[in-house]
């Protein structure tokens, strides 16, 4: 069962590669049935993935103590859940969303393959599969980002998320080198077991690492550059990274390796830290978005910090708890705003857009229950993820986390009610001419792109409920097996009760509300909003316009050094220091453009012969030095 | 059976040159069968017996002695004839094209004495019938050069001048190790010379490293290459940077490890040194080149420098470090795989575009969807994709440089990966992506023949990333012997 779960969307992803050009528009069926299938196998393995080794499938081992195999445990389930489930949601709307373009087959393809690499990832039992899994992810990604490859935007910004992710696999290689050289396997359970013997130093490297290669996934500061380009990339595809696949890997890894982050607290601290910090940095990047998808790619930014630090300061639940909301409100708000894209082809500027509540009302709840939850606002979903973590920084004795996840949720309500206040009231300010994505006509009911929204909202909705209970919650007792040594490093009892916790995280919405209310969404501002808006614009501070300038940071870091040596190697130092010593430039050239110029005369057989009869000559003559006399 | 290995497709080369000139699509049909017998052959000498007769016995006593066994030989061989076989399917040169008349029996020709003379290189026994076969691989890939005229002739002379100079030094040891061993034909009998030391025998160790480095090549006996590699017809470039430039890796295995592994400890620093130069050199001027074939020529001399590091990692113990060892065999197959299904298809579009400039070249994917298919898998390949061949050799590799002790090697190694990625996907999408140019010629896509010349390197490299285990299937003793037996006792010299 394992099998077919794992490889039912490499199969749908061969199939439309091969069969494409016949399959066309069909292709999106297959794509989604591949998907689809593959969730309802993964539910038959509910039940046996809740006891305690989980289900465990061994694949095959290489030389030297590499081992292969697959495991599905509740962390893993609840990952594979999510990527078949919400990644088929996904699927079915692409349907809708890419039907009349030129290359639906393929682009279904890339979806499958990448699903199928993120199932690779999240179902192997060892580091090096999971590394495989890391690589493939960011080839589909590279792939669909740069799924229309005569936008030159679109190819550097496929090529910016490929490197951007090696730097992450490279990372994540070295601590398997690092962890495989101290405990002789790859395997979890054999790593997890030997993780007390390993030495302080090596396990905070291994952490590091392994580090590096989430902070590349996830999009944590800082290399989080490519995540806001990534748009360049249908809006499916988007909704596909941000929600269901790619940049969660990192949570699911700090989350599996959660062993190594109990033994060692520096690494624990790193990755709080840094969790708190990209949270804060993609909230405020957040403000200063026109583009409609961007706001949301940096909200994404920011909730993935918010997982990360959960996960880093040891509160797993919780972090993943935020993975399994998040997948739901994320999806559905890029699928909302993607029917309002599709619907104004392809405009994604919200300056251009205004009063979109009265012409597309359905996109608009879509877009305002999904924001609700996203800024945690009470009985929606992410209300009990982004709560529990939150709170999680304080049971962890972070006070300076918590005050950071505090300022974040507040600057979330202030940046998606922005968004919300600009795109959908006031006057409908759209133009007839577009620039952004193709749009098609298109013959696919409308009901294909709406029914997945419909469905994500009940996640959108009600996927926190499972975390009602406390310790005793259905959240917490089905993922018990994996986080068994949690609390380790817990240091006393919090100064606040989990109620007045929840209550300050409200008042910082509220005010971040009111602050976006007041500035974007009461009568008076709405009145003369372009102007407003124009003149914000223009106002806005070119460090958050530019994304803390981090992108030129490093290219005047490495790109242009590296590019610089290149050419003082290849240009100057290769034709000029080594090869003249040999060439001696002029003369030489002069006498061997001679020797070929008569051997071009059709000597080049007489040449050959010549090296040919000297061969045999030495052949010979050592032939008959070496017979006996 | 391995004697004709290297006879036949020799002799099929001569008599190529015979048949009439109307029988020139014979000629190519005749090359691609001769090497596909010769994969076939070479496949089922699976642990062949080793063929041997007397040569010499004085001034020492060598053999015509040649085996294939199950070792590294064995693989590279099945590499070579692989290889050869798909460089010929894939088409002639463009010259051939171009010019008409006897072109195509000519290029068919070169490309059959190559395999011959190369299949005797990784089959020989005796270090003197070794040394033989390295200047004599030389020839048909100059001839090949001089063929297609223009600026490639001054090419030509160069890669002759040097690797002549390469091959002079190392037949020059092999008779010094003659003279003091009294036998040449030790290739795989073991290591009973490293009790001899001593300065004699660190200058032939020195001569065999110094020809050896040339034709890998190595910082800073590399500038012979990336015009060779560029100016090559792209079937040779693709044998050449294939199979002919493992030869020194080969050397380095068999005989440096196999026959002097105490000189190559003393050497360790200098090569590591040496390969660590090549592997940032090769990735950081890759990134620059303007010139697509120049681009995958740097990176061959950036992946083979990492083979270079794995071939010198010795455990504190002094044995060399078996995963290390392990890597760099499955690398050397990987690299071969990858280089030369990236020539060929650069090569088509060489044959299509009539430029190899980046800067000329774009969009061809809209129009040519199997063209770029073929391109994005040689370049994923060479970039190390995980789940493909060179990931598997390049993580073996470095889990084996680590494990030897020496971590921050392993750390610094990782990153020309990082460049690679920027590399390759830089020559891919400048090929590929972006609008469509209305400067460059409109060509059909790639053929159904085309295809099916790339098919089986893709194949390979998918099975070989998928289960490395086959190739490195061995003992580090026996990695050291070229047929995969492992070394054992005294080698007596006759």
């Amino acid at each position: 069962m394992l099998y077919t779960i794992w490889l039912l969307p490499l199969l749908g992803a061969v199939v439309l590669w091969v069969l494409g050009p016949q399959l066309r528009e069909r292709g999106g069926i297959l794509g989604s049935a591949a998907v689809g299938l593959s969730f309802f196998a993964t539910l038959t393995l509910y039940r046996a993935a809740g006891t305690t080794p989980g289900v465990h499938v061994p694949l095959g081992s290489w030389i030297g103590g590499f081992t292969f195999g697959l495991m599905m445990d509740p962390l893993s389930l609840i990952w594979v859940l999510v990527i078949t489930g919400v990644g088929g949601l996904i699927h079915v709307y692409s349907i809708g969303y890419m039907a009349g373009d030129r290359a639906v087959a393929r682009f279904f393809a890339y979806m499958n393959f990448f699903v199928f690499a993120m199932l690779t990832l999240v179902l192997s039992d060892n580091f090096v599969g999971l590394l495989v899994g890391w690589g493939l992810v960011g080839l589909a990604s590279y792939f669909l980002i740069g799924f229309w490859f005569e936008r030159p935007s679109a190819v550097a910004a496929a090529r910016k998320a490929f490197v951007i992710n090696v730097v992450g696999d490279v990372g994540l290689m070295f601590a398997v080198f690092v962890l495989f050289s101290h405990t002789g396997s790859i395997a979890y359970t054999d790593v997890f077991a030997r993780v007390r013997d390993l030495a302080p130093p090596v396990l905070l490297t291994a952490c590091i690492a392994i580090f590096i290669g989430c902070a590349a996934k996830s999009a944590q500061v800082p290399l989080h550059t490519w995540l806001p380009d990534a748009l360049e990339g249908p809006t499916p595809v988007s909704a596909l990274i941000h929600a269901a696949t790619m940049v969660t890997a990192g949570v699911y890894l700090v989350a599996r390796c959660a062993p190594l982050w109990d033994s060692s607290s520096a690494a624990r601290e790193l990755v709080g830290t840094i969790g708190a910090v990209t949270a804060l940095a993609g909230a405020i990047l957040g403000i200063a978005q026109w583009d409609i998808k961007r706001v949301l790619a940096y909200s994404t930014m920011s909730q993935i910090g918010y997982m990360i630090m959960g996960v880093g300061v040891g509160a797993y639940e919780a972090g993943v708890l935020h993975f399994f909301t998040h997948a739901f409100f994320k999806a559905q708000l890029f699928l909302a705003a993607g029917l309002a894209i599709h619907a104004l082809a392809g405009e994604q500027d919200i300056r251009n857009m205004g009063g979109l509540a009265r012409r597309m009302p359905f996109a608009f709840w879509g877009m305002l229950i999904g924001t609700l939850s996203i800024c945690g606002v009470p009985f929606f979903a992410g209300f009990y993820s982004k709560d529990a973590v939150i709170y999680g920084e304080l049971l962890d004795g972070h006070p300076w986390l918590y005050v950071l996840g505090v300022a974040t949720a507040g600057i979330t309500a202030y940046y998606m009610f922005r968004m919300l206040f600009i795109a959908f009231f006031g006057r409908d300010r759209t133009q007839t001419e577009h620039h952004g994505e193709p749009a098609h006509a298109s013959n696919v009911p409308d009901w294909v792109m709406q029914v997945p929204v419909a469905i994500l909202m009940v996640g959108t909705i009600a996927a926190g409920y499972l975390d009602i209970g406390g310790d005793n919650s259905i959240w917490s007792r089905f993922l018990a097996p994996d986080f068994a040594g949690e609390n380790l490093l817990r240091t006393g009892a919090p100064q606040i009760s989990d109620m007045v916790s929840s209550a300050v995280v409200l008042v910082a919405v509220v005010l971040g509300f009111g602050l976006a209310y007041l500035r974007y969404g009461a009568p008076a501002a709405l009145t003369n909003a372009p102007e407003r808006l124009d003149r914000e614009a223009r106002t806005m501070p070119p460090v958050l316009t530019h994304g803390y300038f981090v992108d030129d940071l490093i290219w005047a870091l490495f790109v242009r050094p590296a590019q610089a040596l290149g050419m003082a190697f290849g240009r100057f130092l290769d034709p000029v220091l080594i090869d003249g010593a040999v060439r001696d430039t002029s003369f030489l050239a002069g006498v061997l453009g001679w020797i070929t110029r008569r051997l071009e005369n059709g000597l080049v057989r007489a040449y050959a012969v010549t090296i040919v009869l000297g061969v045999a000559c030495f052949v010979a003559y050592y032939a008959f030095a070496g017979i006996p006399r | 059976m391995i004697a004709a290995l290297v006879i036949v497709p020799i002799l099929a080369g001569f008599a190529v040159l015979l048949l009439p000139r109307r029988a020139e699509q014979t000629a190519r049909w005749i090359g691609v069968a001769v090497a596909v017998l010769a994969f076939v052959a070479a496949a089922a000498s699976y642990n062949a017996a080793d063929e041997s007769a007397r040569w010499l016995s004085r001034p020492f006593s060598a053999a015509f002695h040649v085996g294939l066994g199950h070792g590294v030989s064995y693989w590279i061989v099945l590499l070579l004839t692989l290889v050869t076989a798909c460089a010929l399917l894939a088409g002639s040169p463009p010259w051939a094209a171009r010019g008409g008349g006897p072109a195509e029996r000519t290029f068919v020709a070169h490309m059959l004495l190559l395999l011959g003379s190369m299949v005797g290189v990784f089959v020989a026994r005796d270090l003197l019938l070794f040394a033989l076969f390295w200047d004599l691989m030389l020839i048909p890939v100059f001839l090949a050069m001089v063929a297609s005229r223009g600026r490639a002739a001054v090419t030509a002379w160069r890669y002759l001048i040097y690797n002549v100079a390469g091959g002079l030094v190392l037949l020059l040891a092999t008779a010094a190790f003659g003279i003091v061993t009294g036998s040449t034909d030790v290739v795989g009998a073991g290591s009973a010379h490293a009790a001899v030391g001593g300065v004699a025998f660190a200058w032939i160790f020195g001569g065999f490293a110094f020809a050896f480095l040339i034709k890998t090549p190595v910082w800073p006996l590399h500038t012979w290459m990336p015009d060779t590699y560029a100016d090559l017809p792209s079937p040779f470039a693709a044998v050449v940077s294939a199979v002919q430039s493992k030869a020194g890796l080969y050397g380095f295995i068999v005989i440096g490890l196999g026959l002097m592994p105490a000189q190559m400890r003393a050497a360790a620093s200098l090569m590591i040194a040496l390969g660590v130069i090549s592997l940032f050199y090769g990735a950081l001027v890759a990134l620059t080149e303007a010139d697509m074939k120049r681009v995958v020529a740097y990176s061959s001399l950036s992946h083979l420098g990492l083979i270079l590091v794995a071939l010198f990692v010795f455990a504190p113990t002094g044995t060399p470090d078996i995963v290390a060892l392990q890597g760099a065999v499955v690398y050397i197959v990987a690299h071969g795989l990858f280089s030369a299904a990236l020539f060929l298809v650069l090569g088509q579009i060489e044959q299509r575009e009539e430029t190899r400039l980046l800067a000329r070249l774009g969009g061809l994917g809209v129009r040519n969807p199997k063209l770029a298919g073929g391109l994005t898998i040689a370049a994923l390949a060479t970039l190390g994709l995980p789940g493909l061949a060179g990931f598997a050799g390049e993580l073996l590799i470095i889990t084996g440089i680590y494990r030897a002790g020496a971590s921050w090697l392993a750390a610094v190694i990782l990153v020309p990966i990082i460049i690679a990625a920027a590399y390759m996907l830089r020559l891919l999408q400048d090929v590929m992506n972006g609008p469509q140019r209305d400067d460059l010629p409109q060509r059909p896509d790639l053929s159904f023949v085309e295809g099916l010349a790339l098919a089986p390197l893709v194949i390979a490299l998918v099975v070989l990333g998928v289960d490395p285990g086959p190739v490195a299937n061995a003992s580090a003793a026996a990695l050291q012997s070229p047929s995969g037996v492992a070394l054992s006792g005294e080698h007596v010299p006759r």
